[in-house]
């Protein structure tokens, strides 16, 4: 049986500037699945993310969202939920106002505010300045945000970087649920343990994905660590 | 859908309510200019110029020429000096203004009828005090310069009746319309106040754009996929309405507080002034849409708001600013509108006339939101 497709790109290029960060990326995922893209910093996993999300435009390759076309149609962005690496939300309104206005904005509904104030346990913070809260908080109303309008695709870059361990928690397993209902989730990462927490593993370097199952994905760096270990220990200083 | 516009039109508001540095210059500056602008102007005429006299005459005939000084409206004596030289110190610090000198053989001259030479010293540094000074000695000069032309007739032989009769052939008579007392006030405060109150408004208005996507929430607009043209209009809208109301308490405070006179009917003059922020919305929007962070997006914005004012022909005429000035200040919505205003001010002249302001604003607004739009169009592609 062949999996639904929701998301296909093939033969990706994407510059900033005029250096080439993506250089004939090809990859699908399907509907349930967790993909995760792997990378260094600066190898272009927030650009590639970006490109799906169609927060970024591309000239070069085919890029397929939910069936969309995203140079031509902002419309599989109905369907669509987005966690950036980097702060983004609306830094000027407090919680309760950034999940109203966020309602507003993806037409979800009053019930759909309470629904995610419950699964992340933001009742505490409601009142609270969003530029305020700590990082593990902020990601929980991110995520949030990304769920209120109950989408299909979720692009999810760091989620769980540097945060506390009650928040990663409550991420993982509304992020599991999420999976387990059906949902797709388009993961970057660069903190390698996190790759056992995806069905599969794109790994990006020099512009190039490559496809692995994330014990491969965690064999290839144990590798690298051996190869660029320096002798006298992890630190060369 | 409608929802949706109202809810991003309010989060602006509520993004200018809650930048604290804007609010406060949003509300309290335009406020404060009125206020400010109002109590220095409000005397509106410049009267009692301060005044010394050296006779160095001191005759009856000197005396009743101190006299006629003394009466005049606008000057005040302030000191009767010794010589010109102690004249000369006093104005050069400051204490009088304009320097009478009476000269040794005043009385002398007149009673043979021969020409007397009456110095009158201005202070020119303040140009303003200066302009008075001038205005105020030339009528004291002129009058009595007819009562000695008179007089000497008389002395001549020549009778009464036609010896005035020879001094009122041609009368000047000086009738100032418009502003019939030439109130400083009337001319000055409101459009003082309006050019503060811009400067606050184009600085707001120089972030609509940068104010967006100079943030990581512009991400978030991107991903949802709201339209550029729905976030525009609906932040357009919020600025719109908050420049309107702040400009009405100004309107409200300068008419119906302190009655200055409006020739216009207020429908004429609010919707002038609601043109006249779309158009400098739409410059100000304009120079937002070049910059690339929120600094030089303010910097844009000052570039034109500061000089505006000036260039508007306002203070300074037009017509003797130089000739590439005179025709490129009409580029700026601002010089329209000022030089509009003191249409509506004073004059009325009516819709066929102003018609033509109304037109160059509409003009203005959109071609600068036309290139705001390329531009943008241009940066994201």
């Amino acid at each position: 049986m062949t999996m639904e497709i929701r998301v296909r790109v093939i033969d990706l290029h994407q510059k900033i500037g005029k250096k080439p960060i993506l250089t004939g990326v090809s990859f699908t995922v399907g509907v349930g699945e967790c993909f995760g893209i792997f990378g260094t910093r600066g190898v272009g996993k927030t650009t590639l993310l970006h490109t799906l999300a169609g927060i970024r435009r591309y000239k070069v390759g085919q890029v397929e969202v939910l069936g969309y076309n995203p140079r031509k149609t902002d419309v599989f962005k109905r369907s669509l939920g987005v966690v950036t690496q980097e702060p983004s939300l609306f830094h000027d309104l407090r919680v309760i106002e950034n999940l109203d206005f966020m309602a507003t904005l993806k037409q979800a509904k009053g019930q759909d505010i309470e629904r995610v104030i419950e699964q992340f346990e933001l009742q505490d913070y409601l009142r609270e300045s969003a530029e305020a809260l700590e990082a593990g908080p902020y990601q929980r109303l991110s995520m949030a945000c990304a769920l209120i309008n109950s989408p299909v695709l979720l692009v999810i870059d760091e989620l769980i970087k540097d945060i506390d361990l009650y928040s990663r928690r409550l991420l993982l397993r509304e992020l599991n649920r999420f999976v387990q209902g059906g949902g797709t989730c388009i993961w970057g990462f660069s903190q390698i343990e996190q790759c056992l927490l995806m069905h599969r593993v794109g790994w990006l370097e020099n512009g190039q994905l490559t496809e692995l199952e994330p014990q491969e994905t965690l064999e290839k760096w144990q590798q690298q660590e051996k190869e660029w270990l320096l002798p006298g220990g992890e630190v060369g200083v | 859908m409608f929802k949706r516009y109202w809810t991003i039109t309010c989060r602006e508001f509520i993004y200018m309510w809650r930048d604290r540095g804007l609010r406060h210059i949003l509300l309290l500056g335009p406020l404060l200019g009125v206020l400010l602008f109002y109590g220095i102007y409000q005397v509106g005429v410049l009267k009692a110029i301060p005044t010394a006299i050296v006779d160095l005459d001191r005759s009856r005939t000197s005396q009743e020429l101190v006299n006629n000084l003394i009466q005049t409206e606008n000057l005040e004596i302030q000191s009767y000096l010794e010589n010109f030289d102690t004249l000369e110190a006093s104005i050069r610090q400051g204490e009088v203004v304009v320097g009478v000198v009476i000269p040794e053989n005043y009385s002398q001259q007149v009673a043979l009828n021969r020409t007397a030479h009456i110095l009158l010293v201005i202070d020119g540094s303040n140009m303003i005090y200066a302009t008075n000074a001038t205005s105020a000695v030339l009528s004291v000069s002129r009058n009595l310069g007819a009562q000695i032309g008179i007089k000497t007739l008389l002395a001549r032989g020549v009778q009464l009746n036609q010896a005035r009769e020879a001094y009122q052939a041609i009368v000047f008579r000086e009738e100032p319309w418009f502003n019939p007392t030439l109130n400083y006030a009337y001319f000055l405060v409101l459009a003082l106040a309006l050019n503060f109150w811009q400067q606050c408004c184009t600085l707001a208005a120089s972030m609509t754009i940068i104010g967006e996507t100079g943030w990581r929430s512009w991400l978030q607009w991107k991903a949802i996929g709201i339209s550029q043209i729905t976030l525009f209009s609906c932040k357009t809208i919020a600025h719109l309405i908050t420049f309107m109301g702040l400009v009405l308490p100004i309107y409200v405070f300068i008419f119906l507080v302190l009655k200055f006179p409006l020739s216009s009917s207020w429908w004429t003059l609010l919707s002038f002034t609601f043109l006249f922020v779309i158009a400098m919305h739409a410059v100000s929007t304009m120079m937002s849409s070049f910059a690339s962070n929120g600094v030089d997006a303010t910097r844009f914005g000052m570039l034109i708001a500061l000089p505006a004012f000036i260039l508007s022909g306002y203070t300074w005429p037009l017509e003797v600013m130089p000739d590439f000035l005179q025709n490129a200040v009409w580029i700026l919505p601002h010089t329209w509108f000022f030089q509009g205003l003191n249409y509506l001010l004073f004059k009325d002249p009516g819709w066929a006339f102003l018609s033509f302001y109304f037109l160059a604003l509409a003009i203005i607004a959109l071609v600068a939101y036309s290139v705001t739009a390329i531009v943008c169009y241009w940066r994201n592609n």
